[in-house]
């Protein structure tokens, strides 16, 4: 499986990556993106399986991101990885087609059920 | 030094203190562990600090602002981009760890409060922070991780002619 990782932070990939593993996760190819609009052409180059990603980027955020994809008829995976897990997000998450959102900060727990949902 | 404002217009201290711990201990697991700190009211931030701030706005105006020891600013981006201990933090990476840290007060604050708002991307300086004088202390937490002095303050927007 691959996985395209898409944070304006190298800090936060890090640590999504290294959660990863920690969840039971490390197996899986990685891809990373510094901001949604580069995600969305790393969708089309690397087809990956999945994408985790931040909420607020520059350039392009990632409900953008993820509009823009499901606009142009890509249905990846999707799921946030963001600091904002107010109900109102998750719904908004929901509506925009993300299959998940892990609050941060987080635990590999909520990584691997997020996972399990998609895998 | 501005007047703190009444709790219903900010978030209660134990809530920033509940959200600064679990960003802590997410990030640095059984170490996270943070102390208070006693600090006479008005006292700016006194280390060589890093600072980084957010904004909220929409439902609710605040500005979420996290003030770091510089040691403990590197030791913490170490810690979080596991680098090995005798590798240095870069400043941008400093920076980095820094934005994110504020990012997830922030967000969690958000959450928190009335809304809808919209968070801001992280604006991070190397010093301490400085405040508008149109804004109002609401809320303000000097802790202490690993002997090192960490601030973390709410702002929001001020009432009354300026």
């Amino acid at each position: 499986m691959k996985i395209l990782i898409a944070d304006d932070s190298r800090v936060m990939r890090q640590i999504v990556i290294r959660t990863l593993r920690q969840a039971g996760h490390g197996g899986h190819d990685i891809v990373e993106a510094e901001n949604g609009r580069q995600a969305l052409e790393m969708v089309q180059t690397e087809a990956p399986d999945l994408v985790l990603s931040d909420w607020n980027m520059p350039e392009m955020n990632g409900i953008d991101c993820l509009s823009a994809l499901r606009a142009a008829g890509s249905q990846v995976a999707f799921g946030f990885v963001t600091s904002e897990g107010s109900e109102e997000m998750r719904e908004r998450a929901a509506s925009a087609g993300a299959a998940f959102l892990i609050a941060k900060p987080f635990t590999p727990e909520a990584f691997d059920d997020a996972l399990r949902s998609v895998i | 030094m501005s007047a703190v404002l009444p709790e219903a217009e900010a978030p209660e201290s134990a809530d920033l203190l509940a959200v600064t711990e679990d960003v802590w201990m997410a990030l640095l697991g059984d170490d996270g562990v943070l102390l208070p700190r006693a600090v006479p009211p008005g006292s700016p931030f006194d280390a060589t600090a890093w600072s980084a701030a957010t904004t909220i706005s929409g439902g609710w105006h605040g500005v979420v602002t996290v003030e770091l020891d510089e040691v403990l600013a590197r030791r913490l981006t170490t810690r979080m981009l596991a680098l090995p201990a005798e590798e240095e933090a870069s400043d941008s990476d400093v920076a980095d760890a820094v934005g994110e840290l504020v990012n997830m007060v922030g967000g969690n604050v958000k959450s928190l409060m009335p809304g809808p708002s919209v968070l801001s991307l992280p604006a991070v300086a190397a010093g301490r922070a400085a405040f508008s004088s149109d804004s109002a202390l609401a809320c303000r937490l000097d802790l202490v991780w690993q002997d090192a002095p960490v601030r973390v303050s709410v702002h929001v927007p001020q009432e009354g002619p300026r």
